[in-house]
């Protein structure tokens, strides 16, 4: 164990407990508790706070304050049904969630997706990545005063959220991605919606740039704050911008590729500081080169079906139950029961625009998981938030939590 | 790849592992109580990756004893702290040294382990503090015009003298 992380495993070990009796009015110590009820906590987050003036001495998260119980809602439901639960995970980045379980329970069902679902699960995996770093960079720029990136963010967001309203008919939790391929084709006239974005983009991404990359009052409140190291990102298992922020040259697209992330080529942004504005570069950078996938999978996404077509899986085509008693009897096997999935357990991991999403399922071969556990990235990398903004002044937590990018509802399932 | 371990061999073997440079991505526990084997009824699913490899690997942990116990690998990752809170919380498995092992989603008065498979789910009550329905401890203010004699019933409903069942 390197010295880094036995401090690391020294300060865990104070715990709850410790923290709040090391309050000392006599040393001019306070023990302050931050939210959950606070604009700049994204969400219901509650972080404990040892100030000793404006220093942060300690930063403890609290959390569970949105638990719902979702994973054990899962198994009440069977394995289409389980979709709409995973996708109210991490609510900015629902695709992800419903792209993970269900290349987990593929993968135990044993089948082949066609190659036009696995293009148009990442290519909203792609908006999906674009729309949700809109939302960290509006809010990320809202943390530090500046108020109008905020309103530049959800405007270019707002153009996504309108392609998913047209695509899935929902503008968030679309339960879309489904064992076996994606639930409806491409509407007509997508080419041009997307075309629409990836026209618009670039652009966009230049003005959010001249608007913070530059700013003096931005790289003053985001250059060398919140500063975390290699080993520390490492031993706190950080995985997406906060680790490539620290030079770990890992991308899950890249390094191990799954759907159609073999057919485009695209580069992983690195930078090695390990502050907010390193995430903040890495993560803006990012966004250009998802315009770029999105650009290539769009020039090739092929024809053919968009679900996998095997009856026992997937509904009929409502114009076969008229004369097919076949289907008729299918559709009410799966609507009322469901498919069974042969027992055994697998872990997929796609890389969400928080880092790794994996999703470990396991089945006792029924119609419903017998668990359904998700990895959420939020989660994980919420323990090197105290690292960060351990001996930082308490006004440059907020940019530390905006880099994180927590969502409490992939926190606390 | 998947393998098994015994709570004993676990920390050593974790402790080997990570000197190779595998990383603990996430670790979940799993209630056996309807699979077969149903025994040891608590596993401990750990899943590692290895950036130079580019590969994964599952390893399962027994948990045995009564409570069921496995060590804890928050010394050798760190990042398995609230992982193994969160096993503790839902599932009720101990990790022997864990440096604060407590409630981490559920609120900490909590009774009992939710995802556990015999978790009476909707058979949890209500959180209410019972109050009865109409407050008769004065005379005079009795609900009924001709003043007959009233009392509450086991229920707290109001029951007039002579009313038949």
């Amino acid at each position: 164990m390197s010295t880094t992380e036995k401090l690391i495993h020294e300060v865990e070990a104070r715990g709850e407990g410790a923290f709040v009796e090391s309050f000392d009015p006599q040393e001019g110590r306070m023990v302050i508790n931050m939210g959950p009820v606070h604009p700049s906590t994204h969400g219901v987050l509650r972080l404990l706070l040892e100030l000793d003036g404006e220093i942060v001495n300690e930063c403890l998260p609290v959390i569970g304050y949105l638990h719902t119980g979702m994973e054990k809602e899962c198994e009440d439901n069977n394995w289409r049904g389980a979709v709409t639960i995973v996708t109210r995970m991490d609510y900015l980045a629902p695709l992800f969630n419903e792209q993970a379980y269900s290349m987990a329970v593929e993968q135990l069902l044993g089948i082949e997706v066609p190659p036009r679902a696995l293009y148009i699960r990442t290519l909203l995996a792609e908006m999906n990545r674009l729309s949700s770093h809109l939302v960290w960079w509006g809010t990320q720029g809202l943390d530090m005063g500046a108020m109008s990136a905020m309103f530049y963010g959800f405007r270019e967001r707002e153009l996504i959220l309108d392609f998913y309203e047209m695509v899935t008919g929902l503008r968030m939790n679309h339960g879309y991605i489904i064992p076996g391929g994606v639930w409806e084709d491409l509407p007509p006239g997508w080419e041009r919606a997307v075309r629409n974005i990836t026209d618009q983009m670039p652009r966009r991404i230049k003005d959010y740039e001249a608007l913070l990359t530059e700013n003096p009052i931005f790289l003053e409140r985001t250059k060398g704050i919140g500063v975390i190291t290699r080993e520390e990102a490492r031993a706190l298992g950080a995985t997406g911008p906060i680790a490539r922020a620290v030079g770990i040259d890992w991308d899950l697209r890249r390094d191990m590729p799954y759907e159609a992330y073999d057919d485009v080529s695209f580069d992983v942004p690195i930078a090695t500081e390990g502050d907010v504005y390193a995430r903040y570069r890495v993560r803006v950078a990012e966004m250009r080169e998802s315009v770029k996938i999105i650009e290539q999978l769009m020039d090739k996404m092929p024809s053919g079906d968009f679900k996998n077509m095997d009856p026992k899986l997937t509904h009929p085509p409502r114009a076969e139950m008229a004369h097919s008693m076949e289907a008729v009897i299918h559709h009410f096997k799966l609507s009322t029961q469901g498919y069974q999935v042969p027992a055994g357990e697998a872990y997929v991991a796609v890389e969400s625009p928080r880092g790794e999403l994996g999703a470990y399922i396991v089945s006792d071969g029924g119609t419903s998981p017998y668990r359904c556990h998700v990895r959420d990235p939020s989660f994980v990398n919420l323990q090197s938030l105290s690292h960060m903004v351990r001996g930082g002044l308490l006004a440059d937590l907020v940019a530390s939590i905006a880099s994180t990018d927590p969502i409490m509802g992939g926190v606390d399932r | 790849m998947t393998t098994t371990h015994s709570p004993g061999e676990w920390l050593d073997r974790a402790r080997a592992l990570h000197a190779e440079g595998w990383q603990l991505m996430d670790l979940a526990g799993l209630d056996r109580l309807r699979l077969a084997p149903a025994d040891p009824r608590f596993v401990v699913v750990v899943q590692l990756i290895n950036h130079e490899l580019k590969q994964r690997q599952t390893i399962h942990i027994r948990a045995e004893g009564d409570p069921s116990s496995v060590p804890s690998i928050s010394e050798v990752w760190p990042t398995a702290n609230f992982m193994e809170r969160e096993a503790y919380d839902l599932l009720g498995i101990n990790f022997e040294g864990h440096p604060n092992l407590t409630r981490i989603l559920m609120p900490d008065q909590w009774e009992g382990h939710p995802l556990r498979k015999d978790y009476g789910v909707g058979k949890v009550p209500v959180e209410f503090i019972p109050q009865p329905l109409l407050q008769i401890d004065a005379p005079g203010q009795s609900p009924n015009a001709d003043g007959a004699a009233t009392h509450l019933d086991h229920l707290g409903q109001v029951v007039i003298e002579g009313d038949a069942p």
